[in-house]
């Protein structure tokens, strides 16, 4: 669609929307709008109508909302951390993907992340779905790397030693999942039954993916405890999960076996542009030179395509929120469930009831849109919600039976679709950007995209002759048999004392996770390593015993171990200390 | 593989105190503790209080630990400390790990489990907000100031006023922190008057009932916590009371449950009105030879009380492997009118004196305890006022009973007219 007619669909959609001093400017198919809007609501709205028309690549939306701060820039330090080949920006799920991939090749790779480690933004929130790509829009980007991707996760996870489940999904068609549909109620189970899995079956067909039908009798005996209001279901076989985390701190630490450089605590502050080419990045800890960057900083992908000047999408950030159950109802389902409703909505697949990898249920996701970029607090809505709206698929479940709840911030773009491309105006620059789910599933796939970007943009990429695929298996006791694991106890005996009851982790697995190559210093990070802590009493046993023996490992006195981020303090030190200030102040 | 009589897991004061009783009458006791020493929660209790009723002396817990302990010492009774059991088996089989054996294997006569209880978390009663360090449960406080010598913050805000939440306020408060209020939902408290007492009005923390927390501001470090009052018709939170405190800890004391993983394993169902296993007035659970004391059956108010009836269990454990435990048919005691559980929850024996525990579910003042047998009263006792937080004790006398074939016994509690 040309400039012309473009700006004439968008003026005529957003025509009753109150904005004031609406502007639009069209380039390279990339909309800027600016203006006021009376609240985010409105502009968020505006954004999302332009998004939907066909054409549009991008969306810049400078609407001014109430609330609305511009982000400062910081400063960087000058010391320089060397060069290389590639910087990549972020290392989620998405940025280390793309490392390990790269490191297949022989360039040298610089990953820097902003926080104190991998996989701390929404790659340890979500609900670790690698989905078939089913749900997704057809003709998207995310539907056709999702497809892609998923299909070679099993056998990543298996060189990686990840934790991966084919569990399959079902779709399950209640009399509900038409409730919106205008057409006389004697139709709708009709068309339940037929043309709503006709459609879907063909969707799946086109996209390459398995589906089939599941009647009635099969789904009960199949799924014994799901609603008696179940019509049918419609199965995707190729459905996995894995652990987000932990495949993304395998990535990591693969790529890191393969030659790849991590700096961690490491925040992206300007770019340094020479003759429209990339030159050098600054950063908090010191610059680092290179001619090909990779942005894959998710909530944060759009601020730094802006400090380089190459600003082509807004981010709108978006929450979601899971709850995770004991482990002792996991046979409560077979393969995960959600709900088909019509009408499906264009940026969730609607959440469901999904197993992790270790024997917890979650149920979840939420999808809230929000202004801050990092709130990742769980509303009491949000709780209730999630309660109120899975509990139909699965009656009978326990619901006080809660472990946990958490959230994620996704970072979608205005068009809801992957960014995967080169940028439009300056060279070496790849944004690898608005990753929402099905980013986990797509990764793989998004990680041999940005391959051939950089083949495209001109990168002379060589495959390594002594590329190793494989991550040794980290010791994991409580999944071994007891001969295996008192082999393990007799070359290192704290494999056999138990510091987190719940989850019946050892001090062997903690002390390694400690010394791993990429160390694990906070007690999250030992968290999301070994799952001490992920239990049922939620570290109330073990934090006391953890931080101790991070404190031994690592020569920190135990009054400064911190729970994730640098001002995360545990503690504020030892007893008897505020009584001498109190003292002191008396004196 | 070893072999013992009886294989006691737990050694905490229920699990000291049922070790004494069996190695008393010569038979073989081992005692496993998943910590480094023993006495279970008491060794972290440095206030007093305990030991009024058995010893006749106002005892710190430790102290009252370290009277058991120097028992245990004195008798035979082996000892695996720094030992967690992974598995029981119904033919008493137990599966344990530590670093020094590795992973073994007992094989015991009888077992009796003692592994006390664990604290309800913040998870559990669905706080919103953020996910910020300085959210504890008050058990882990204690731990940490007491035994670690580390101070978990110095402005904090105590949800819950059950006993140890009481107790983590006066110890804060001991150590220079500021304790801005305790907050508890219910319209009453949920711990001992004296505690209400020693450890708030004596250091003037204000206790505000009805009320909880509707939000926890971080994200790195806890900054501030929103509290309301709550509408006690709806449970909703009356939206005028709102208030932001600012602070840099939250202290959850929400109440414990009874820590039954491995009665799990053992094919156990458990009570769901205790959270714990089912027992008789022998303390023997459903499986043979398997027995339950302290807080693993029920959570206690007075460690006194744990010690009684974990000396039963010791006792009882002992008779089974001598003479065996024959069961008659089992007569259940029921929890009737205001009543929310009772101990044991059937009788199978012959014993004539039998301890009731049991507790009320509201506030009564005059009330009138009455225990039933079928529709025939066996007893009535007259009480000034009863607490939810304050255990309850009956004896029932077997001469007492109408007959000897009774469908069930009944517990209830009434105001007086």
């Amino acid at each position: 669609m040309n400039n012309k007619k473009l700006l004439k669909k968008i003026k005529r959609q957003c025509h009753s929307l109150p904005l004031k001093n609406f502007k639009v400017t069209i380039l390279n198919d990339i909309v800027t709008i600016t203006g006021k809007a009376p609240d985010y609501q409105t502009y968020l709205k505006t954004g999302l109508i332009i998004g939907k028309i066909k054409g549009v690549t991008g969306i810049i939306n400078n609407l001014i909302y109430p609330g609305y701060t511009p982000i400062e820039k910081k400063p960087g330090k000058s010391k320089s951390l060397g060069s290389a080949d590639i910087v990549i920006i972020g290392a989620g799920v998405t940025g280390c993907a793309i490392a390990q991939e790269l490191s297949k090749y022989d360039v040298s790779i610089v990953i820097v992340e902003k926080a104190e480690d991998v996989a701390c933004g929404a790659t340890k929130a979500n609900n670790a779905m690698v989905h078939s790509g089913i749900g997704e829009t057809p003709g998207t980007l995310k539907q056709h790397l999702c497809v892609k991707g998923h299909f070679k996760f099993p056998q990543l996870a298996q060189d990686l030693n990840v934790p991966y489940i084919n569990c399959g999904m079902y779709i399950i068609i209640t009399k509900d999942s038409l409730a919106q549909l205008r057409v006389p109620s004697f139709l709708k189970p009709l068309l339940a039954k037929h043309l709503i899995p006709w459609i879907i079956l063909r969707r799946g067909k086109k996209m390459g993916i398995p589906i089939k039908r599941i009647n009635k009798k099969e789904l009960l005996q199949k799924e014994p405890h799901v609603t008696p209001e179940a019509l049918l279901a419609i199965s995707s076989p190729s459905y996995g999960v894995t652990s987000p985390y932990e495949f993304t701190i395998a990535l990591a630490e693969n790529a890191i076996q393969n030659g790849v450089t991590l700096h961690l605590n490491t925040e992206v502050v300007d770019f340094i542009i020479e003759n429209k080419n990339i030159s050098k990045i600054v950063t908090t800890k010191g610059t680092i030179n290179t001619t090909f960057v990779i942005n894959a900083a998710g909530v944060d992908a759009d601020h730094l395509a802006e400090l380089a000047g190459t600003r082509e999408y807004t981010i709108h950030p978006r929450k979601g929120s899971i709850i995770l159950f004991d482990k002792e109802y996991i046979e409560t389902i077979n393969h995960n469930l959600t709900y088909f409703h019509y009408p499906t909505q264009t940026h969730t697949k609607g959440g469901g009831i999904m197993m992790t990898t270790h024997g917890n249920i979650q149920w979840g996701p939420t999808a809230i849109e929000q202004k801050q970029k990092y709130d990742t607090s769980v509303t009491q809505e949000e709780l209730q919600h999630i309660l109120n709206k899975y509990t139909h698929l699965l009656p009978t479940f326990p619901t006080s039976a809660l472990i946990t709840y958490f959230a994620g911030v996704r970072a979608p773009t205005f068009t809801e679709d992957f960014i995967i491309r080169p940028a439009h105006h300056l060279k070496g620059f790849i944004h690898a950007a608005g990753i929402q789910s099905p980013g986990l599933a797509a990764a793989p796939a998004i990680a041999e995209k940005v391959i051939d970007i950089l083949k495209q943009e001109g990168l002379d990429l060589h495959h390594k002759k002594d590329f190793n695929p494989y991550r040794p298996k980290p010791i994991r006791i409580h999944e071994l048999s007891y001969e295996e694991r008192q082999r393990h106890i007799t070359h290192n005996p704290l494999y056999g004392r138990i510091v987190c009851r719940c989850e019946h982790i050892t001090e062997g697995e903690i002390v390694d996770s400690i010394h791993r190559p990429i160390p694990a210093l906070t007690l999250d990070a030992i968290k999301r390593r070994t799952r001490a802590g992920m239990g049922r009493c939620q570290s109330g046993f073990c934090l006391p015993r953890v931080a101790k023996i991070l404190s031994r490992e690592t020569n920190t006195p135990l009054e400064n171990i911190i729970k994730n981020s640098e001002h995360s303090h545990l503690f504020i030190g030892t007893t008897k200390n505020l009584l001498k200030e109190e003292n002191n102040e008396t004196l | 593989m070893k072999h013992y009589d009886i294989v006691i897991i737990g050694g905490g004061p229920a699990g000291l105190a049922a070790a004494i009783k069996a190695a008393e009458q010569e038979t073989s006791v081992l005692i496993i503790e998943r910590s480094t020493e023993l006495g279970g929660i008491l060794p972290q209790c440095i206030h007093q209080g305990f030991g009024l009723f058995i010893l006749n002396k106002n005892l710190t817990g430790a102290e009252y630990a370290q009277h058991y302990i120097n028992q245990v010492k004195e008798h035979n009774i082996d000892i695996q400390t720094d030992t967690m059991v992974l598995e029981i088996t119904k033919d008493k089989k137990i599966i344990a790990t530590n670093k020094h054996d590795g992973l073994f294997s007992i094989q015991a006569k009888a077992i009796i489990l003692a592994m006390g209880c664990r604290e309800r978390t913040r998870s559990q009663i669905k706080l919103p907000g953020t996910r910020p360090a300085g959210i504890y449960t008050a058990g882990t406080t204690q731990r940490l100031i007491n035994i670690e010598g580390i101070m978990p913050g110095k402005k904090v805000v105590i949800l819950g006023s059950g006993d140890i939440g009481l107790i983590m306020a006066r110890r804060f408060t001991l150590e220079g922190a500021h304790v801005e209020g305790v907050y508890e939902l219910l319209p009453q408290p949920s711990g001992l008057t004296r505690n209400i007492v020693q450890c708030l009005e004596d250091y003037d923390i204000p206790l505000h009932l009805s009320h909880t927390i509707i939000d926890i501001h971080g994200p790195e470090r806890v900054k501030a916590v929103t509290i309301a009052k709550i509408n006690m018709k709806t449970m909703k939170p009356i939206p005028e009371t709102l208030r932001t405190i600012t602070c840099d800890t939250l202290i959850l004391a929400v109440g414990l449950i009874p820590e039954n993983e491995l009665t799990k394993t053992v094919g156990l169902t458990l009570d769901p009105l205790t959270n714990g296993p089912i027992i008789d007035e022998h303390m023997e659970t459903n499986e043979d030879g398997i027995f339950a004391c302290g807080n693993v059956v029920h959570v206690h108010d007075i460690v006194d009380d744990v010690t009684t009836t974990a000396e039963n269990a010791g006792t009882s454990a002992v008779q089974y492997i001598k003479h065996g435990l024959s069961h008659t048919t089992p007569i259940p005691i029921l929890p009737g009118e205001n009543i929310t559980y009772t101990i044991p929850q059937h009788l199978r024996g012959q014993t004539q004196q039998i301890p009731l525990y049991f507790r009320v579910n509201k506030v009564i003042k005059n009330a009138i305890i009455q225990l039933t047998a079928d529709n025939t009263i066996i007893t009535k006792k007259k009480e000034r006022i009863v607490k939810p937080p304050e255990m309850l004790k009956l004896t029932l006398n077997r001469e007492n009973l109408p007959t000897n074939q009774i469908k069930n016994i009944t517990i209830s509690a009434r105001p007086a007219p």
